[in-house]
C-alpha cells in the first residue's frame, strides 16, 4: 500500500434515519437539505467561529498582518467554506457530527488563505538553500565523519535517484520548508498531486539510502 | 548538525516510511479521527494510514491540531 492507495469503501450520502446519527447533526443536514436560510446562517455563524478560531492560532506567526486584515481573512475563509459545505453535503456520511465535520472546512480555507498570505511576494526556492544545516561542525571527529557519509549519500540520492520534478518537490517542500499550498498554487497543482510527488521521492531516497548500506533506521531512531 | 536537528531534518527528507493516506483521503478522513482521539478511542486502529500522513505533512498536521484543539475545547465546556 502506498500513499493514496489506503482505499475506503464508496459511501452513500447519509441516511437521516441511521440510529448512529445524533440528533443535532439530522437536524442540520434536514435543513440544509431543504435549504432552510435559517439552517444556512446558522451555518456560516459556525464556520466563521471555527475561521476565526484558526487566525487566532497562527496569529504570532504573521505580525505584519493587523487584527482587520486577519478578520477580513476570517470571513472569507467563512464564505469560501459555506460554499464547500453546501456544495458536498451529499458527502457527509455520518463518521463524526455535522459541526466537526464541517469545521473541518473553515479550518482548511482559513490556514491556507493564511499560508498564501505569509508568503505573498516572496520567491519561492526551488534548489537546495540549506545543505549547511546538515554541516557537522563542532562534534567529535568520528561523528562528524559519520555525518558527512550520510549527507554525502543523501546529496547523491537526490541527483541520482529523483527526477528533476520530485527533486524540485522535494528540495521546496522538505528542505526550503515551501508551505504545500504555496507550492501547488506556483506550480499550478494541487496539495494532493504534490504530496504524491513528494511520497514518491521519499521512496526512492529511502531506497537508494537503504541499497548503500546506511544505518538508515539508526539514524531516525529516537535516542541515537 | 545535533542529533536531535539531524533527526527532524532526515525526518523531513524520508518521511514516515510507513503506509499513509494521501493528503484529499486525509481532508475526507480527518473528522472521523479526530472524534475517536477526543472520545479516548484507538483512532489509529479504527482509521488506519492517517496518523503516518500527519507525521509526514505539515499542512495536514497544523489542520488536525487546529481541529482537535477547536473539538476538545468545545467537549471541555
Amino acid at each position: 500500500m502506498t500513499a493514496a492507495t489506503v482505499e475506503r469503501a464508496v459511501e452513500t450520502p447519509v441516511d437521516l434515519q441511521a440510529p448512529t446519527l445524533d440528533t443535532e447533526s439530522r437536524e442540520w443536514v434536514a435543513g440544509l437539505r431543504a435549504e432552510d436560510p435559517a439552517a444556512v446562517a446558522r451555518l456560516h455563524a459556525l464556520l466563521v467561529r471555527a475561521a476565526r478560531f484558526e487566525v487566532a492560532r497562527r496569529r504570532p506567526t504573521l505580525p505584519h498582518l493587523r487584527g482587520n486584515e486577519l478578520d477580513e481573512i476570517a470571513l472569507e475563509a467563512a464564505d469560501d467554506a459555506l460554499m464547500s459545505v453546501l456544495r458536498r453535503l451529499g458527502d457527509f456520511r455520518g463518521a463524526s457530527r455535522f459541526t466537526t465535520w464541517a469545521y473541518k472546512f473553515a479550518l482548511l480555507e482559513a490556514a491556507v488563505k493564511l499560508r498564501k498570505r505569509a508568503w505573498q511576494g516572496r520567491e519561492v526556492p526551488l534548489e537546495p538553500e540549506t545543505w549547511n544545516l546538515f554541516t557537522s561542525s563542532g562534534l567529535e571527529p568520528d561523528a562528524e565523519a559519520e555525518q558527512g557519509e550520510l549527507l554525502s549519500a543523501l546529496q547523491r540520492a537526490i541527483a541520482e535517484a529523483l527526477t528533476p520534478h520530485q527533486r524540485k518537490v522535494l528540495v521546496a517542500l522538505a528542505l526550503n520548508g515551501v508551505p504545500i499550498d504555496v507550492l501547488a498554487e506556483r506550480l499550478s497543482t494541487t496539495r494532493g498531486a504534490l504530496y504524491k510527488t513528494l511520497h514518491d521521492a521519499r521512496r526512492k531516497l529511502r531506497t537508494y539510502l537503504e541499497e548503500t548500506g546506511l544505518p538508515l533506521e539508526s539514524w531516525l531512531e529516537e535516542d541515537r | 548538525m545535533k542529533r536531535p536537528e539531524l533527526k527532524q531534518a532526515l525526518g523531513r527528507l524520508l518521511g514516515p516510511g510507513e503506509e499513509e493516506v494521501g493528503c484529499d483521503e486525509c481532508f475526507e478522513l480527518l473528522d472521523e479521527y479526530v472524534e475517536h482521539e477526543v472520545a479516548g478511542r484507538d483512532a489509529d486502529a479504527a482509521v488506519p494510514g492517517l496518523r503516518a500522513h500527519l507525521a509526514g505533512c505539515p499542512a495536514c498536521r497544523e489542520e488536525h491540531e487546529s481541529l482537535r484543539a477547536l473539538v476538545g475545547g468545545e467537549q471541555a465546556l
